[in-house]
């Protein structure tokens, strides 16, 4: 740091505001606080681990229902599916029968058929 | 004008407290005139300190925060009490019966007793200049305020100082 030079007030001035040294209870009390501060917290910390446990638990029960919740929509998902294939198939059985019906009952209504 | 961070320095609670101590303390000694409150001030400063202990960066940091913590409460604890300056001075030799610690020279006792009458903006200026040697721009950062403001009342500090000293103090020779 430079400064200007100080002038014989200021030198006197700089020496009148020398550090005063801290009364040595200060440092000693500081400590003790610290010290007390720091037991409250040891004391806080296993209601705080129960609280984290309590946190995991449920967090897994919750990933745990979602995920059988999930195999159950999968599930159900494809039974919908089979299903579907079986209707479809039922309508185009469906479908063919009827298409065959019609064709003989045409056949039987026509009487050149019946003398051969 | 923040100080550079140290990556490789750890902040050690008792280390700064046996480093920055004797400053803390005579700032607030000298901001208040109150030995008592200095050292109350100093206590809530340290503990404060305490709890950002993990957000200083590097001992210049750690310096430069406690400064302007113990200047900003100082100047709360003064608008609280509404210390008066030169009076309580001397309220506190005489009814405590303790004497301050005398400086080198009486004239340097007279010159700490008269810089507790000045403003406060005036007064704080003067001790980080006198005390702690620092530049008016690391005056301004400390303080939080303009460097030319910081400027003026150097300037108009020192020569209200001056002319209180060479009012009240016979044995003084007003210097260049």
């Amino acid at each position: 740091m430079v400064h200007e030079p100080f002038d014989d007030f200021e030198l006197e001035l700089r020496q009148a505001l020398e550090r005063r040294p801290a009364p040595p209870s200060l440092k000693r009390r500081l400590l003790a606080q610290r010290a007390a501060r720091s037991r409250q917290q040891t004391i806080r910390v296993p209601s705080v681990l129960w609280q984290r446990l309590a946190a995991s638990v449920v967090l897994v029960a919750a990933l745990g229902g979602g995920l059988t919740w999930r195999h159950h929509e999968d599930e159900r998902r494809k039974g919908e599916e089979a299903r579907q294939q079986v209707l479809t198939a039922l309508r185009i059985t469906s479908h063919a029968l009827d298409h065959a019906q019609a064709q003989l009952a045409a056949r039987n209504r026509d009487p050149q058929n019946d003398s051969q | 004008m923040a100080p550079e961070a140290q990556p490789d320095w750890q902040p050690d609670f008792e280390e700064l407290v046996d480093r920055h101590q004797s400053m803390v303390f005579s700032l607030s000694l000298r901001m208040t005139g109150d030995r008592g409150l200095a050292e109350e001030i100093a206590q809530d400063v340290f503990l404060e300190m305490d709890r950002h202990l993990s957000k200083l960066e590097s001992a210049e940091h750690a310096c430069f925060w406690l400064r302007r913590v113990t200047m900003s409460r100082s100047a709360d604890a003064l608008r609280r009490r509404k210390v008066r300056g030169m009076d309580l001075w001397v309220e506190i030799e005489e009814r405590h019966g303790m004497r301050v610690e005398e400086p080198s020279s009486p004239l340097g006792s007279r010159l700490e007793s008269l810089l507790a009458t000045l403003p406060e903006p005036q007064r704080a200026a003067l001790i980080l200049r006198y005390q702690e040697d620092l530049t008016p721009e690391e005056i301004a950062a400390t303080l939080d305020a303009p460097v030319a403001t910081v400027k003026s009342q150097l300037q108009r500090g020192l020569k209200l100082l001056r002319a209180k000293a060479a009012t009240h103090l016979k044995e003084y020779v007003r210097g260049a």
